[in-house]
């Protein structure tokens, strides 16, 4: 008997739109997205923190008040803040805490977390500003 | 009962005639109380026979059933004609598997990963039947219970993009089996499964998408099973780094 050629099958490959098919994909591609921003933010930062190093506060002050890099650093922080909030919100999935016979929910998690930020970033904002103001 | 009509578009291949799937429509006549694949059985009985799918239980346990119903990874018996009432039913393969014929895909690749996690209990050393079965408190059990619950239906590894892009990765359904028999206090193969799980294309290829638990149709949740596996992982790689004998 003679040995039949199995028939070929149909490889499909995720095209390069994929993360636009589902809402909860293009919510983790933005979430992916948002280290480009942190990462151009670093770079300026240090590059205002050399200038300042070398002497040039003009030209650091000069680049901070410049409009372009002012919306940039809006987009930045709101691509961050994304981050961080969805981050919470995976945290509380992924360790949640047992209370009792229940277990914490990921929403309390991304509010205690929030909570946290705001004492935190307010706290190093009241030791360098604040307090010497 | 009253009947509508459903609009059912399936995906077609056949490997011996077609050299790509196409769509073809199917009208179908349901009731309230009508799945997919109610529908799916319709038409190879009374429309054409040719139609080829798998199914087995129509109750949600056997996990034979999945197809992408509407853009999304489902179990047929479990998705309900009239919640697609009034717009055409998409019925395809499920994605990142390659197509056999029409709506069956080849199995193969998650059959050998499950089979690679070693799904069963491993002792060191097997105690004799009339010591009795290896006890376990409610607590023990709570560990890892809802892992459990997986019917292999790989709707997860369907919804994965991070396996859609490297079917190399060991993936969420084998990763929740393996975190399952690791935290069950009656195994003994840590050692075992743990290079396995942390390999090269293991639990850290995972980029926390979480569309697997999302879909899964228990309630089984691998994305957290993958990261637990994770957070074990590095927690061991840590004491064996810094404790005196491995912290073992």
């Amino acid at each position: 008997m003679s040995k039949q050629k199995p028939y070929p099958e149909y490889r499909r490959k995720l095209g390069p739109g994929w993360w636009l098919s589902n809402s909860h994909f293009t919510q983790y591609m933005i979430r992916e997205w948002t280290s480009f921003f942190v990462a151009v933010f670093s770079l300026i930062y240090i590059y205002e923190l050399s200038l300042f190093a070398t002497g040039q506060k003009g030209s650091a002050l000069a680049l901070m008040k410049n409009p372009g890099i002012i919306t940039f650093n809006i987009v930045a922080l709101a691509f961050t803040l994304y981050h961080a909030f969805t981050w919470f919100y995976l945290i509380g999935k992924v360790q949640p805490i047992k209370m009792g016979k229940t277990k914490s929910k990921p929403w309390q998690a991304l509010m205690l977390n929030i909570v946290l930020l705001v004492i935190l970033s307010y706290t190093v904002i009241w030791i360098l500003v604040l307090r010497s103001g | 009962m009253s009947q509508d009509i459903a609009t059912i578009r399936v995906t077609r291949y056949r490997p011996e005639k077609d050299g790509e799937p196409y769509f073809q429509d199917y009208k179908v006549p349901y009731r309230k109380d009508m799945v997919v694949l109610d529908a799916l059985n319709y038409i190879k009985a009374n429309l054409d026979g040719t139609l080829t799918y798998r199914w087995s239980c129509r109750m949600g346990v056997c996990g034979s059933c999945g197809a992408n119903v509407d853009g999304v990874p489902k179990l047929t018996c479990a998705s309900f004609l009239h919640d697609f009432r009034g717009r055409t039913i998409k019925v395809e393969p499920l994605p990142n598997f390659p197509v056999i014929k029409d709506l069956v895909v080849n199995m193969d690749d998650f059959m050998h990963k499950l089979v690679e996690i070693k799904p069963w209990i491993i002792r060191e050393k097997e105690s004799p039947p009339e010591e009795g079965e290896y006890r376990q408190r409610a607590e023990e059990l709570e560990r890892y219970a809802q892992f459990s619950s997986c019917i292999n239906c790989m709707l997860c590894y369907s919804a994965c993009p991070v396996y859609g892009l490297n079917e190399k990765f060991l993936g969420p359904a084998a990763t929740a089996l393996a975190y399952r028999y690791i935290q069950d206090s009656r195994d003994q193969g840590k050692d075992v499964r743990f290079p396995i799980v942390h390999e090269l294309e293991g639990v850290w290829e995972c980029t926390l998408v979480g569309e697997c638990s999302v879909v899964c149709p228990k309630g089984v949740d691998p994305m957290l099973a993958i990261q637990k596996t994770k957070i074990l992982g590095a927690t061991n790689a840590l004491k064996s780094l810094l404790m005196p004998r491995g912290g073992k």
